[in-house]
């Protein structure tokens, strides 16, 4: 037990200084970075109630694209008239100090965790109760309607869009910025991670693959389930909402439909990372992230008009040659390498039965 | 939970060089090339008008390599553009126009597609102090935002469509008039909506009908019940491409009757083309139009232009196209007087920009925008079976007269 951890300390020290050196090391490609750390984060959080629940959501994109609004909301209405700085045309320029602008994203990303899970207990205290399919439709409308609310609330630029606060003028470095979002993106992740693993190692975890395997089971063994999905969900919206913070202040610009509920590309990114890394592990939607992220750069530029057509076909392999992941087809062939020991007599008496 | 580890290690570090070898750096201005970088909408909503844009920009960075290309510091270079697909969406936009800076060495750049991409686009040159050169993001505040690498040479949004409530009110008798107006939830055609505000307040005219129309709308049947119920003097729909299409698609099926008819994007949607007699009498905002005589020693004027450009890409250009065409020859024209790559200086040279394309005269405001260039308005107009784009508007281009009020549909064969 001893070994292992040690083994593991050196993994999780090994990442954390390639995370910390990364914005050094390929310094053109931080905000390419920062896209990945945010992407690992919607995956493994989708995990826990897409893969370890059960219970798989297209509506996470609804946490992600509040919590984008509510930074740059918060973010601008805390020194600013949030009507006049979204109003189109508004001939005033506002010009955020250097304190007053990280002032408002600590406390706009502070509310866009919290409210997001505030919302996903509320809306999960009404839809929880749905199973199966049934769930999975329900949430697909959530961003969906999400999008349309979003893009006729005027103080929130409406159709017009939002532009968030611009970075700082007094910081003449232009590579600052790039290592701000980076450096909070990896720490949001780095806080994902330990959180998730934590929650790997507790009796939480093992109530929602209960949950899972046979929720009426779960109930019947004394489980108020209700009580544990919405738990779950909102620890995915908590950091969902962290996540589209950040972006929003990232990509500087948040549209309605294109950016905030963005449910034709981040909802289904994530949960098609998590699928491709392989759902109900910790690494499988890390790893699932990373080659998304990678194939996504790497490719599509070559492939021109024809990305999606690739994707599609992406979608296809992975569902047919990998239903389980990569880490539950790497767990399929070495059974042993996931600490899963086979006992040879029973294997062999099963097989003689046969 | 070991050979996870080592794998995970092997893949990061994998990951590692391909990076690091690729990451060598490019350079803007490569041997006799001036490198320009541009995120276009190949895929998604804004697909079609995309290709109006970069087929703009590829017929003038042609014409103007094989005429000599640009003089600078005594020797000819040569325009070159890397693009890459936006999808037609500001977040990945936004993204690319970073990577195509930080990665591909770019230190000029063309506009996107749309004002939502360049809204999103323009915050990232900024920062970096790259000089770029717009054609299609015409929202009012992409220059009120004090922009001061942003360069528009078309005119901004809210013009679109002010001239024409000024006309329904001129042909109303000097009266205000009733106005039923329907708008995408974009960007633009939000700005174009605040146009329309502005000209009813000024024309002392009534908002009647005031829709908004979801993105990729393709139905706006409840907004044209309205209007048949409530009878306005004149409907205003913008909605890009899509928009312009779906309005005479179902104005025609409804047969909805109302005395003038304005919009945006008419000749990107190759109304007159696409729906024939049923688009007559729409009049249509327009950046430009082949008729008019504004002339340059590239493209010659905008009739020879038009033709150059059925011939190379087969289809006539719409103002997109001209007016991303203009946008290379302000960048030529800038490079030229600077006489220099010095970014600073270029961007300095495009400040001072005082010149006459093909597509109009091009001057910019202190927000980026061009102060030059007057807004059009054409009306479909058919003869036979053949339906044409006439200028009536304003006076001094106008090649037609305006034709109102729209018969009825029972009166139209």
């Amino acid at each position: 037990m001893e070994k292992v951890k040690q083994k593991d300390l050196i993994l999780y020290s090994g990442l954390i200084i390639l995370g910390l050196a990364a914005p050094y090391l390929f310094s053109a490609f931080k905000v390419q970075l920062t896209y990945l750390c945010v992407l690992i984060v919607l995956a493994m959080t989708w995990n826990l109630q897409g893969g370890e629940m059960g219970y798989n959501s297209f509506g996470n994109i609804l946490f992600y694209g509040l919590g984008m609004y509510l930074t740059a909301s918060v973010q601008v209405g805390m020194f600013f008239p949030l009507a006049e700085w979204t109003e189109s045309g508004g001939e005033k320029t506002f010009v955020h100090t250097t304190a007053q602008y990280f002032q408002g994203i600590g406390v706009g990303l502070l509310v866009s965790a919290i409210i997001p899970a505030l919302v996903a207990g509320a809306i999960g205290y009404a839809i929880l109760g749905l199973r199966g399919h049934y769930f999975a439709i329900c949430t697909l409308g959530l961003g969906i309607a999400a999008g349309e609310i979003a893009g006729g609330i005027e103080i929130i630029g409406a159709g017009q869009g939002f532009t968030t606060p611009p970075f700082p003028a007094e910081i003449v470095d232009v590579e600052a910025r790039g290592k701000f979002f980076y450096f909070l993106s990896f720490f949001v992740l780095v806080l994902a991670f330990v959180f998730v693993k934590y929650i790997y190692g507790s009796r939480f975890r093992l109530i929602l693959n209960a949950i899972r395997d046979n929720e009426d089971k779960a109930e019947a063994m004394g489980i108020q389930t209700m009580k544990y999905k919405i738990v779950g969900w909102m620890v995915s919206a908590f950091f969902c909402g962290l996540a589209g913070g950040i972006m929003g202040g990232l990509i500087g610009y948040i549209d309605s439909t294109d950016v905030a509920f963005d449910g034709r590309e981040m909802g289904v990114f994530m949960v098609l990372m998590a699928i491709l890394g392989g759902k109900g592990t910790l690494w499988g939607p890390i790893i699932g992230a990373t080659l998304f992220h990678f194939f996504k750069e790497g490719l599509w530029t070559f492939i021109l008009g024809w990305q999606y057509v690739a994707l599609g076909v992406l979608i296809v392999v992975i569902v047919i040659y990998f239903p389980e992941g990569l880490m539950g087809w790497l767990r399929e062939k070495y059974p042993e390498r996931f600490g899963e020991v086979i006992d040879e007599k029973d294997r062999k008496s099963q097989v003689e039965l046969k | 939970m070991n050979k996870i580890a080592k794998l995970f290690i092997t893949l990061i570090s994998a990951i590692t060089l391909t990076i690091a070898t690729i990451s060598s750096s490019f350079a803007k201005v490569e041997g006799e090339y001036i490198v320009l970088g541009s995120a276009i909408s190949l895929t998604g909503k804004y697909s079609s008008n995309g290709v109006h844009t970069q087929n703009g920009y590829n017929m003038a960075v042609d014409r103007i390599n094989s005429m000599g290309g640009v003089k600078v510091g005594g020797k000819s270079y040569k325009f070159e553009i890397i693009y890459y697909d936006d999808e037609s969406n500001p977040k990945r936009a936004a993204q690319l126009a970073e990577r195509l800076i930080k990665q591909d060495g770019v230190h000029y750049m063309l506009g996107p597609y749309s004002s939502g991409l360049t809204k999103a686009i323009a915050p990232v040159t900024e920062k970096y102090k790259i000089p770029m050169v717009e054609a299609n993001g015409a929202s009012r505040s992409l220059f009120t935002k004090g922009y001061k690498y942003l360069f528009a040479v078309l005119s901004p949004a809210n013009q679109y469509l002010e001239v024409a409530i000024d006309l329904a009110v001129e042909k109303n008798g000097g009266k205000p008039v009733k106005i039923a107006q329907a708008f995408e939830q974009d960007a633009f055609s939000q700005d174009v909506r605040l146009g329309i505000l502005d000209a009813a307040k000024r024309t002392g005219s009534t908002i009647i009908i005031d829709d908004k129309l979801p993105k990729e709308l393709n139905d706006m049947a409840a907004t044209l019940a309205k209007v048949k119920a409530t009878k306005p003097d004149v409907l205003v729909v913008s909605g890009h491409t899509k928009g312009a299409l779906t309005a005479i698609r179902q104005i025609s099926e409804m047969k909805v009757d109302v005395p003038m008819l304005a919009m945006t994007h008419c000749d990107a949607a190759k109304l007159s083309k696409q729906h024939g007699k049923k688009s007559e009498y729409a009049l249509c905002a327009s950046q430009w139009h082949k008729n008019l005589s504004y002339k340059d020693k590239f493209f010659g004027g905008g009739k020879k232009y038009d033709k150059d450009f059925k011939k190379e890409f087969g289809y006539a250009p719409p103002y997109q196209s001209a007016e991303s065409s203009a946008a290379l020859l302000v960048f030529k024209d800038a490079f030229e007087r600077a006489n220099s790559f010095d970014r600073d200086k270029v961007r300095d040279a495009l400040k001072a920009t005082d010149m006459q394309t093909f597509y109009g005269n091009i001057k910019f405001g202190p927000g980026g925008q061009n102060v030059a260039k007057p807004m059009i308005l054409f009306q479909v107009r058919c003869k036979g079976d053949t339906c044409e784009n006439k200028v009536v508007a304003p006076t001094k281009w106008a090649s037609d007269k305006f034709f109102h009020p729209i018969p009825k549909w029972s009166e139209r064969g």
